[in-house]
């Protein structure tokens, strides 16, 4: 490498130059990475590749840190996991959630997004009050709504005055309690959906919507022959944050339900990990719904994330 | 939107629209201001009378919940996003001018980071940190979140760097510029709206995490804002008036960093989004 820098000085500026005036030998290049790459590969191999080969490992064990020996039990955990009740229920009401959020606040955002798509401090104010609750900790929200739908809450309150007899139970009936929760991540995560459609509104070319209405083309099919496609890539980012915030949602349960009320209504699949793994401290047990869960949150985002960008490509 | 509707449609669904969405903020924010009784007959009406009780009990408890926990919010949020600002700006300069197969690589094990929830290593991370004797302490949870919030930096930071000319580099390393000296002096001012990027959304999101100063500050170590409104919310779960005015003085901090940053927070998010 030394004589292939030797022989090169006097050639003229090629697009090999460049290209080798790093490589005078290996070591500024290690030493390069030590001082600039380093530090940060370190702390996140200790913190986030090491503890998710120690998941890993664990989840072929019986680990228990209160009930010692700790034996290799090879795929026992998994066989497990598909025949306990607690662990299919939890998958079963993160996938009903998961559907809710992902569809909910995509529809509604689009629908407030073209609704906003105008100048004016009107617009801009809304804008502010529907993006509010991205900058609030997932605790004040749940804290917040929990007040608003216990029995005695506002809305049961407005239900009453409004002539209903008996109102339902927001957070204290099972079969309700899912669906109360998905409403408030909905409401907390349409704000986000909001802003992206609106960046992606900007970007429509005025002159494309004008050229369409000269043709004759109506509002409607404006929107969808036009507007639409070129909001793609919008529903690709709102759809696959929906997918991740909703799948990994544990913060809206600690708080508002307990996984309750009765026997795990409301027991997300984040939720149950955590309370496997320092509740009942069957960290074994728990490090393979961990694994689990990261199994299929990266299978639902490789996937969506390759429909979405073909259909961006098609369009 | 019909183009024979009348011009007071539009304006009038959007303040219909946003005025029903508003409601959980409005809840949230004038409990702050009634009795506790008040809070639990009449979350939904104005204050009557209106009481800054609430607030000047919580400032002056005698556990000191408020000012213990916005302490360790403000400490472990500067110290992780200080760290994480410098830390993902040189790996992301690394990584942007290593185009080899070797620092390819590296960035597709960052960027595979992006999408972990905290949940699936939260336990062994507490293996980890138990080892190096951090459990339990502000600086364990600082490391924690540098290591989990390094990938989405390192994101922000590659996806800059490209539009810095290689070429002014180039030059400062002809006149004898060390690479730190480059980097820090002529590379990194330019980074600015990166950096600002960074600083609002770790910022935020940091202050605003829940499960993981739960698990590694444990119980009995000290809280941060979010786990001591849980734990209000666990201990005393009437106490309306200690539950309400600590999440509004633990929110405005926030809350003020956004109304300031709005534009930069909006343009972060959606700088990504428009181009795909």
């Amino acid at each position: 490498m030394v004589s292939d820098v030797a022989t090169r000085p006097r050639a003229p500026r090629a697009a090999g130059r460049t290209r080798h005036r790093r490589s005078r030998g290996v070591w500024p290049r290690v030493w390069h990475f030590l001082s600039f790459g380093a530090p940060g590969v370190l702390i996140y191999v200790c913190f986030v590749l090491v503890p998710i080969a120690v998941s890993f490992g664990y989840s072929l064990t019986n680990y228990n840190p209160f009930n010692p020996p700790t034996r290799f039990v090879g795929l026992r955990n998994y066989q497990l996991m598909l025949q306990d009740d607690a662990f299919l229920t939890s998958l079963r009401i993160t996938t009903i959630l998961t559907a809710i959020v992902v569809i909910v606040p995509n529809v509604l955002g689009l629908g407030i997004a073209v609704l906003l798509d105008r100048r004016g401090w009107l617009y801009n104010a809304l804008r502010g009050v529907f993006f509010t609750p991205m900058v609030l900790s997932s605790v004040v929200i749940s804290v917040i709504w929990t007040r608003m739908l216990q029995d005695d809450g506002p809305v049961n309150q407005v239900l009453r005055a409004l002539g209903v007899q008996d109102p339902p139970g927001w957070l204290s009936d099972p079969d309700i309690a899912l669906y109360s929760l998905a409403t408030v991540l909905c409401w907390q995560m349409l704000g986000f959906c909001v802003v992206i459609y609106l960046a992606g509104l900007s970007g429509v070319p005025k002159e494309l919507m004008e050229a369409a209405a000269i043709d004759g083309a109506g509002p409607v099919r404006r929107f969808w022959r036009v507007t639409w496609p070129m909001l793609a890539p919008a529903l690709t980012v709102n759809t696959v944050v929906l997918l991740i915030s909703a799948f990994k949602i544990f913060d809206h349960v600690q708080v508002m339900t307990q996984g309750g009320p009765g026997t795990g209504s409301t027991a997300t699949i984040a939720f149950l990990a955590i309370q496997t793994a320092f509740v009942d401290n069957h960290q074994g047990y728990a490090s393979a719904e961990a694994v689990a869960m990261l199994v299929v949150i990266a299978a639902l985002t490789a996937v969506s994330l390759a429909v979405l960008r073909r259909r961006e490509i098609d369009q | 939107m019909r183009d024979t509707a009348p011009p007071w449609a539009r304006p009038l669904a959007a303040l219909a629209v946003g005025a029903f969405f508003f409601v959980p903020l409005y809840v949230g924010v004038i409990n702050t201001f009634k009795s506790p009784d008040q809070i639990r007959t009449d979350p939904i009406g104005a204050p009557h009378p209106f009481t800054l009780r609430n607030l000047s009990t919580l400032l002056t408890r005698p556990d000191n919940l408020y000012w213990a926990s916005v302490t360790n919010s403000i400490l472990v949020t500067g110290l992780s996003v200080m760290v994480l600002t410098v830390l993902s700006a040189t790996l992301g300069h690394y990584l942007a001018r290593s185009p080899s197969r070797w620092g390819r690589g590296l960035m597709l094990l960052l960027l595979c980071g992006l999408m972990i929830p905290p949940q699936v290593i939260l336990a062994p991370v507490t293996y980890v940190l138990r080892a190096v004797g951090l459990m339990g302490t502000l600086p364990g949870l600082v490391l924690f979140n540098v290591g989990y919030y390094v990938p989405f930096g390192v994101f922000v930071f590659t996806g800059f760097m490209r539009s810095v000319p290689r070429d002014l580099e180039e030059a400062a390393a002809i006149d004898g510029a060390t690479r730190g000296q480059i980097f820090w002096r002529i590379v990194f001012p330019l980074l600015r709206p990166a950096t600002a990027s960074v600083l609002i959304f770790l910022g935020v999101w940091i202050w605003n995490d829940f499960i993981d100063p739960l698990i590694i500050l444990g119980p009995s170590q000290g809280t941060t804002i979010t786990t001591g409104i849980f734990r209000s919310v666990g201990v005393w779960r009437t106490d309306y008036g200690t539950i309400f005015s600590l999440m509004f003085m633990g929110t405005i901090p926030v809350l003020v960093f956004y109304l300031f940053l709005q534009k930069h927070f909006v343009k972060g998010l959606t700088g990504g989004a428009t181009k795909g």
